[in-house]
């Protein structure tokens, strides 16, 4: 069964699509990267699958609930934005146990490993405000990954971290994809596609131009590096071509 | 929703905004009932401070928070919690913060200089007051995207309630001078809360003698329990109208 499942999804901004016609469907333990160039309807496609943004037309479905109005659906949802803001005055104690309650997530329950892999303990009794723009995505991270979810939707997650605790993040997501968790993340970063990625979905002025496996696409261009094989591959797609697996 | 309050409740608790609010509203009442020595003087006095800059601080207050808190909101929505639940979750922690301040800033000093009914009822048309400007500006917030054009939405709803209203109300009163207009200005008056207010003030120091007839129908009507229950349902209408269009913005928009 899939784990997440886009049925002809689109949204309009006023006149402007900015996403349209989105098909896919991604399986338990499948790390899927979702890139494209700005304002091509990443941001989009993820918030729609967030519900912070109502699609226009289609329906999303996660782990057989649809997308909509019972917010419960996000308890199977681990999610680290691309730019991490906690109240200032919260210390780091006090918003992982915000969470807790929020989450209604007894003690001992949670995945607490990333918070001494990343380094968090040490910044347990500091505020918030206090922190680095760097310290507070591992606070993300942590919160991301906290409550063991089914679905990880992880907005550039190594943008801001330093080499070692994203090489520790990316760590985290491969042991997460290994437990069955599906995985999209939104990436600039072609190598990162290129190790990460089971699949790729490439999206342009609002639309799935390709979902394939990263290999794939290197053996049709015989190419051995991605960023060098993906224009290549686009090239030969006509215009409004869309290609899925 | 009240665990989205207890937390935000925390982190208004250090909130130097918050602080400085309470410490700014201590100063100037006892600054006023030292430098007056008749308690009533400095009641009328604090009225007039309280009736301009509460709803403006807490206009301002709430509108900056809330856009500080975007992101964060952001993420809350992103829990499994209602969308409304979170908004009124964080209406409710602001009203409550700036209550306190309120309470610590007036409501000592008037509880030891004045413990009259007017200074009850300062006390209690200030809290209204808190309460439907935190509101308004919960509405403001949520329904603009961009922080500079609400907070501007901001100051502009302040100077529309605190001044240009009552020039309109003046103007009105001049204009139809040699009409029986009293009872048309009197509901007209209550429309808007800072106006309310004043007049439930005033009525209790006993200055609405100095209105001449005006002060007397505001005293026949709001001196009965009838009128007490008209100011008191508008005050509330004043806070749930604006929280309702704010929740129910918030529910709809995307984020």
């Amino acid at each position: 069964m899939d784990r997440v499942t886009f049925e002809g999804v689109g949204k309009r901004y006023g006149k402007q699509w900015a996403l349209r016609g989105v098909n896919a469907f991604f399986a338990p333990g499948e790390v899927v990267m979702v890139i494209g160039p700005n304002g091509s309807g990443k941001t989009t496609l993820i918030k729609c699958l967030l519900g912070l943004v109502r699609a226009t037309e289609g329906a999303i479905h996660v782990n057989g609930m649809e997308v909509g109005a019972d917010p419960q659906y996000r308890k199977a949802i681990g999610y680290m934005p691309q730019l991490a803001e906690f109240p200032r005055e919260l210390t780091v104690d006090q918003l992982l146990r915000m969470m807790n309650d929020i989450r209604d997530a007894p003690s001992g329950s949670t995945d607490d490993r990333l918070i001494e892999a990343l380094g968090v303990d040490a910044l347990l009794d500091k505020r918030i405000g206090a922190l680095s723009g760097g310290m507070r995505q591992k606070v993300s991270a942590v919160l991301a990954f906290r409550y063991r979810p089914t679905v990880l939707v992880l907005d550039e997650p190594t943008a801001g971290l330093d080499p070692l605790s994203a090489r520790t993040l990316l760590d985290a997501v491969t042991e997460a994809r290994r437990n069955g968790t599906t995985v999209l993340i939104t990436s600039h970063i072609m190598e990162e596609v290129q190790q990460l990625g089971d699949r790729l979905a490439y999206l342009q002025d609002g639309r799935l131009r390709v979902l394939l496996a990263p290999e794939t696409i290197l053996d049709i261009t015989r190419e051995t590096s991605l960023s060098k094989a993906l224009p290549k591959y686009l090239a030969q797609l006509p215009p409004a071509h869309v290609e899925s697996v | 929703m009240l665990k989205v309050c207890k937390y935000t409740l925390i982190d208004l608790a250090r909130n130097r905004f918050a602080i400085g609010y309470a410490t700014l509203l201590l100063l100037v009442s006892i600054g006023l009932f030292m430098l007056e020595g008749d308690p009533t003087k400095a009641l009328i006095s604090l009225t007039q401070v309280v009736l301009a800059l509460v709803p403006l601080l807490a206009l301002v207050f709430t509108i900056i928070y809330f856009y500080n808190q975007y992101e964060f909101t952001v993420l809350l929505a992103v829990q499994p919690l209602g969308r409304r639940n979170i908004v009124l979750a964080q209406l409710l922690a602001i009203t409550i913060a700036m209550l306190i301040a309120f309470l610590v800033g007036i409501g000592m000093p008037v509880l030891v200089f004045a413990p009259s009914a007017a200074g009850w009822t300062l006390l209690l048309t200030g809290a209204a007051l808190t309460a439907v400007f935190t509101a308004i500006g919960g509405w403001i917030a949520v329904k603009n995207r961009d922080r500079a054009r609400g907070v501007g939405i901001g100051l502009v709803t302040w100077v529309l309630m605190v001044l240009v209203y009552d020039a309109l109300l003046l103007w009105i009163m001049f204009a139809f001078s040699d009409r029986p207009i009293e009872p048309v200005i009197v509901p007209l008056a209550a429309f808007n809360p800072i106006d309310l207010a004043r007049i439930l003030v005033m009525l209790k120091i006993d200055l609405a003698a100095l209105l001449g007839y005006t002060g007397a129908v505001y005293q026949q009507f709001f001196g009965s329990v009838g009128g007490m229950l008209v100011a008191l349902c508008a005050l509330i209408l004043w806070v749930a109208l604006p929280s309702w269009r704010a929740v129910s913005a918030f529910a709809s928009k995307d984020l």
